[in-house]
Parts: C-alpha cells; structure tokens; sequence
C-alpha cells in the first residue's frame, strides 16, 4: 500500500509539469506563425520573444513595435509573469492600438500555462 | 436594437456628416469618409459588402461576426462559438459570408437569413493553422491560407477539405483571386508570393525582387495582375504573371508599414498604412499617392474590400467600420 502511495505520489509529480509543458507547446503553437524562442531565429514578423520575462516591453532591439509598446519600453514598463498573464487575456485591452492582432486568451490557466512556457529558457 | 447598439448608431449619426478628404483634386474625386462605430471591444479585422447593401464584419477580439446596415448605422452580432477568433469574410457564390475562424480551426459559414453557424472543421493534421484568408474560385471551392504554414481548400458541397502543406513554411497570409480564376496567396514570413495550380494543388513560389519585404495580402486588377502589400519594405508592389515583371513604389512618410490592399472597379489601389494611421490611394496611371488619415489615433485598418465607388475597411484599433465613397462629380 505504501508503495502504492508512493509511486502515485511520484506520478503526480512528474506528470504535472510534463501535462503544463505539453499546454504551454500546445497554446504556443499558433504563435509560432509570427514568433520564436530561439533566439538566433530572426526576421519573423514578431518580436523574437527569449528571455521575455525580466526583458522591457518592446525590448527586442531588432524590432520595429507598434507607437503604443514604444511609449510603454520609454515609459519603463518590463514584463513579468503577471504583466504577461494579463495582456495574454486582452492584449487590445492592456495596449490599445497594438498592431499585433489576436483574441486574448479566456481560460486563466492556460494562460498560466503558456506564460510558465515562455518563462522557461529550454522552451523553443 | 439593444441600447448599446441604439447608442452606437446614434453616434454614428453625428460622425456621417460628410468630412471631404483634404486636397483632393476635381479628377479624382472628391472623397467623402464616413465612419460607424460598434460595440466596444469587437475588434474588426475584415469586412466584406454583401448584395443586401449591408456590411459583414469579423469581429475577432470577442470572436464575433457583425453586419452593419449603413443605412441607419445599426450593426448585428453574431456570436460564432467558444474561443472564436474569426478573421477574414468573404461572399460565397450562394450569397452566405464564409469565416476563416481561427479560433475553433475551422471555416464558419454564417446563413444568412436567419445567422445560424454551420462550422467545417480542419482536419487533425492542421491543427492549430491559424487560418487567414480566403477566395473562392470560380468553380465554387472555397481557398483559405493559414498562417502557421498551411493553405487548403473546401469543396462546400460535400464538406470535404484538404490541406497542403505551404512550400515555405510559415507565413501563408493574404488571398486573391484573378478575373481568369487564378488563385494566389501572399506569405508574410515567408516573403513571396505563390500561385495555387486548383487541379493538384501545387503552389508555385514568385520571389518579389525586394528582399524580405513581408508580402502580407494580395489583390488582382482587372488585367490579374497581383498587387501585393509589402509590411517590411513599406512598398506597395506589382506583378504581372503574363510577362514576369514586377514593379515597385514605396508608400509617403518616413518609415511605412503597408498592410492591406485592395483594388477598385477603376484598377485604382487602396492601402492601408499603420505608420501614418491611414488609408492610402495610389492612381497606378499617375504614381501619385493620397492619403486619408484617420481621425483617430491607433485606427489599425488590416483589410479593405468595396464595390463601386465605396472603399470599406475596419478600423480595428477604434470599434469603427469606414468608408472611402468616391463622390461622382456633378
């Protein structure tokens, strides 16, 4: 019983990141079309996205952003996980006038989710 | 009408007052700008006009698709599932608006008398497609891209899709569709153009003489030549598949980002021009650009389609519709 226990215990905890990484590969595949996590991977028509966390808004240095993610890098603004999970859930709402055009994503966790992918530095 | 639609109508009311572009010489026109606003945070992407005299619009912010009756300004949403994230509309041949809908992988068509959805979904292969435009061609199957690296295509009389993978990878993005019945895309990441061959499938890749210039949509003239709007270049450029060439002209302003293009009954072409906030006309016969700024900042327009003498494109950044009438002198 006990390792019965045990072996359930582990499963648990070696399947929950595999099942979030999975969403996170998952939510971040339609992004794929515009970005990358590689970060020797240039000329896409978005930003290059790694090392995003920590990195200021519109803080990749080869991209030409939109006048509204200019104003938030000169204004300071950085992204953390919570600043990316709220624009992740409206990012019109959060930079209006953004020319990036998605419909944000309802669910908060797999917002989560795709947030802790992007965090991650082994995500490509 | 609801209240907010009331509201919003009311508005679009006050905003109809005719504002006549500036400088806009007695030969080519003069242009008349109207806008309509609709509910808040819809974020219309593309529109379409419809036989009707309304206005179809992908609402892909609340993942809706509008019609807009421009007659008194009042708008209808239709709401086209969980998740939706709608982007292009285009008329089918049976009179219904078709919908790329991004968000549940699949091609809506929206009936038209009475709004119901019916969804064609992708197959599995094609998850995750990140579906763009669409033409129909002219024995009716309806021709989609998708941006994650795909382009297909719907026979809407048996439901049956198929899905071919895009030469380049990424980036399959704007459609058209020529007077003969040629089918092209654009590929934004992929910087060309390609020509679908409708019996096998087969895309042929047309490299623009520009380097990674961003092809983002396409339109054919009358004549099929493809006009292609170049986001990264910021040029607006010109191929003619008869001889091969290409021409090329870069948009007004210091550093342009084309988006949309459109061209007119007249082989006018209309663009849209995120850095200067503005829908802009280039006369192909006088190289001459004009230019119709919004009145709003962040106006986004990522689309234009019309019908004589009436330019139609959204303005996602501000919930409005626009309209560019080209106003027949007396």
């Amino acid at each position: 019983m006990r390792f019965l226990a045990a072996s359930l215990l582990l499963f648990i905890l070696t399947a929950a990141p595999s099942a979030a990484a999975e969403d996170g590969t998952r939510l971040f595949a339609p992004c794929r079309a515009c970005h990358s996590l590689d970060p020797a991977e240039r000329g896409l028509p978005g930003p290059n996205l790694a090392g995003i966390i920590g990195r200021k808004v519109g803080g990749d240095a080869a991209f030409d952003y939109s006048p509204v993610l200019r104003k938030a890098r000169d204004a300071g603004q950085r992204w953390d996980a919570q600043r990316l999970e709220t624009f992740l859930a409206d990012p019109a709402d959060m930079f209006p006038g953004l020319w990036m055009s998605i419909r944000g994503i309802e669910d908060a966790a797999e917002r989560r989710s795709l947030v802790r992918f992007l965090a991650d530095p082994l995500s490509r | 009408m609801n209240r907010r639609q009331f509201l919003a109508s009311a508005a679009a009311g006050m905003l109809v007052t005719p504002a006549l572009a500036r400088g806009a010489g007695a030969q080519e026109g003069p242009f008349r700008i109207k806008y309509y606003p609709v509910a808040s945070a819809t974020g219309p992407h593309d529109v379409t006009p419809a036989p009707d005299g309304t206005i179809w619009f992908t609402g892909q912010r609340n993942g809706t698709l509008g019609r807009l009756d421009p007659r008194d300004g009042s708008f209808k949403l239709v709401d086209l599932g969980k998740g939706a994230a709608p982007h292009n509309v285009i008329i089918g041949p049976d009179g219904a608006p078709w919908v790329t809908e991004g968000g549940q992988n699949a091609i809506a068509r929206v009936d038209p008398g009475d709004h119901k959805v019916a969804l064609f979904r992708l197959p599995e292969q094609a998850a995750y497609a990140n579906l763009n435009t669409a033409v129909f061609d002219k024995s009716g199957i309806y021709w989609f891209t998708g941006n994650s690296g795909i382009y297909g295509r719907l026979d809407p009389t048996s439901g049956d899709i198929r899905v071919f993978r895009a030469p380049r990878g990424r980036g399959p993005y704007g459609m058209t569709v020529t007077p003969k019945g040629d089918v092209w895309y654009a590929s934004l990441a992929g910087n060309h153009i390609a020509r679908i061959d409708l019996a096998t499938g087969n895309a042929t890749v047309v490299e623009p003489p520009t380097p990674n210039q961003g092809a983002r949509r396409v339109w054919s003239d009358s004549k099929g030549r493809i006009w292609v709007s170049e986001w990264d270049s910021g040029n607006v450029s010109v191929h003619d598949p008869a001889d091969g060439s290409w021409k090329a002209w870069k948009l007004p302003g210091d550093s342009p980002r084309t988006y949309a293009v459109y061209v007119d009954d007249k082989d006018k072409v209309w663009l849209t021009d995120f850095s200067a906030n503005a829908i802009v006309r280039f006369d192909p016969l006088t190289e001459k650009f004009k230019i119709f700024p919004s009145d709003r900042p962040g106006a986004n327009v990522r689309q234009l389609d019309g019908k004589p003498g009436e330019t139609w494109g959204a303005e996602s950044g501000t919930d409005r519709l626009v309209v560019i009438q080209t106003v027949a002198p007396a």
